[in-house]
């Protein structure tokens, strides 16, 4: 019994070792090394999401002419296809040029225009994250068991945890008050994360006669700078709403403290000078918000991509192992910045 | 901005979407699952309520059959011990009475014997007596004659051993 285990250990071992150094030997550096073919041709990274419906946008977005028009709308299995390119490649040389070509060409695909509308790839990623939270919660909550089953019981131990942490920073009242917001950001954050680790974010997308990917079908929300806005912007909101309920209109002597200076004190131009600032540090919250998880969902991708570039098959799981933890910590953070805000916004400090 | 990817109807529409997603979430998710876990708490907090009860109605009824029991176990010995004291009391009687019978018995026989030995003391001297008078008489009637007086004599003698003998 213990040897069949130490069996299958070093069977595993072995496995990773020769996935790790074929990966090495195929990927961007050993092939550079070893002159060879590669197995994934140069990604081309893209800051803003990329538009992909409707047609005509995302023609204009890739930067194609008309007469290139039929050939790029079918969606591709990305790996197949790659496969099948890596194979051309092999018989014919100017195939690796064609592939570097069309990379730089992606990083000329132009931006949406502020104003313009279309539904990104980023958007039908955020849909599906949310289709996904929809079911599991509303599944788990289906019963209303006071005996639950296991499948209620996890998704209880979910809002549980949120609940709690809400609690230890608000106390229970408020927790209470605030707690579907913050759940709904703090799962919304961490769905939307965690699901952009499937595969099918890597491989499904739209592809130029030569296979490569030109627009990705799916794309991690996170990396769309909109949707950490709008969740800095609901953060906001919501933290106001608090501020304004628990204070009323006084709220707001915090940011526009003339109250001094009126009454013809000269260190009043303090109080003025430091709602300023309270007002100022209370926008760029917004800010640090969007960024902050911005950065990080996009830092992720990045990293996730230019692992499998470097290094395909096995390496980029230590990558995916880190992105769990980020899309964790990001989401905690999200909520729990939050609920500081919140609890900051509520209380009665004496002056 | 529009490098990094802003872009306002992708704004609404994430914004859109948080809040349909919220609202599913509060009616179909929140408050379903967040009244569930309140009601097992109060469940849980009554059934713990309701259990101490139990273990101390329990505790109670324990000590009071306990109580009965210790009660019941002093009655018993009391019971015993009046029916042995009883016992030994009618034994005592009992053993006195034939005691005291016995007594009797053994006085009224020695009475019964006093009594018989007096009267044949009795009749012995009353039929001493007679005998005696009776001999004076027949000297008296017969002095004259030697041998009657000795026929006389034995007469007598063999009349009063014969009833002498009696």
């Amino acid at each position: 019994m213990a040897s069949s285990k130490k069996m299958i250990k070093y069977l595993v071992i072995t496995i990773i070792v020769a996935l790790l150094i074929t990966g090495f030997i195929n990927g961007a550096i050993g092939s550079s090394i070893f002159g060879q073919e590669r197995f994934l041709e140069k990604p081309a990274i893209h800051l803003p999401p990329q538009p992909v419906f409707p047609q005509s946008v995302r023609d204009h977005h890739l930067g194609y002419s008309d007469e290139h028009k039929e050939t790029k709308n079918g969606y591709g299995d990305a790996h197949g296809e790659s496969h099948d390119s890596a194979h051309d490649g092999g018989h014919d040389d100017h195939a690796g040029d064609n592939k570097d070509a069309h990379a730089d060409e992606g990083h000329h695909s132009t931006p949406l225009g502020l104003m313009d509308f279309a539904i990104t790839n980023t958007m039908i990623s955020s849909w599906f994250a949310t289709v996904v939270i929809v079911l599991l919660f509303v599944l788990g909550a289906r019963k209303r068991a006071i005996i639950p089953g296991r499948f209620q019981s996890l998704i209880e131990i979910m809002f549980e945890g949120v609940l709690g942490f809400a609690s230890s920073v608000l106390g229970n009242d408020m927790a209470r008050r605030v707690f579907p917001v913050i759940a709904t950001i703090f799962f919304f954050v961490l769905f939307n994360a965690w699901l952009a680790l499937l595969p099918f974010y890597q491989f499904l997308g739209f592809v130029n006669e030569s296979g490569t990917i030109e627009a990705h079908f799916i794309r991690p929300a996170g990396t769309d700078l909109n949707m950490p806005l709008a969740l800095a912007l609901v953060s906001f909101v919501l933290v106001e709403y608090w501020g304004i309920k628990s204070h009323g209109l006084g709220y707001f002597k915090k940011f526009l403290a003339f109250g001094k200076i009126l009454k013809g004190k000269p260190s009043g131009i303090i109080d003025v000078f430091v709602g300023l600032l309270e007002l100022i540090s209370e926008l760029v919250r917004i800010v640090s918000f969007t960024f902050r998880l911005f950065g990080n969902m996009t830092a992720g991708e990045i990293l996730v991509v230019m692992v499998t570039f470097l290094v395909p098959f096995i390496a980029t799981q230590f990558v995916f192992g880190l992105e769990l933890l980020v899309g964790l910590i990001q989401s905690i953070i999200f909520a729990g910045l939050t609920l500081v805000f919140i609890s900051v916004a509520t209380s009665h400090e004496e002056h | 901005m529009t490098e990094l990817g802003l872009n306002i109807p992708s704004l609404v529409a994430y914004l859109i979407n948080f809040v349909v997603l919220l609202g599913i979430l509060i009616v179909f998710a929140y408050k379903p699952l967040i009244s569930a876990i309140d009601q097992r708490a109060e469940k849980i907090r009554e059934s713990l309520e309701a259990a101490d009860r139990a273990q101390e109605d329990a505790d109670n009824s324990r000590a009071e059959i306990q109580a009965q029991i210790n009660e019941s176990r002093v009655e018993a010995q009391k019971i015993l011990d009046q029916a042995r004291n009883a016992a030994d009391r009618f034994r005592e009687e009992r053993m006195e009475q034939a005691q005291e019978e016995a007594i009797a018995f053994t006085e009224r026989a020695k009475s019964d014997i006093e009594a018989e030995r007096d009267s044949a003391i009795r009749e012995l001297k009353e039929s001493f007596g007679e005998l005696a008078i009776d001999a004076a008489e027949a000297v008296v009637k017969k002095s004259l004659d030697a041998d009657s007086h000795k026929d006389l004599i034995n007469q007598i003698l063999e009349e009063s051993t014969s009833a002498g003998g009696k």
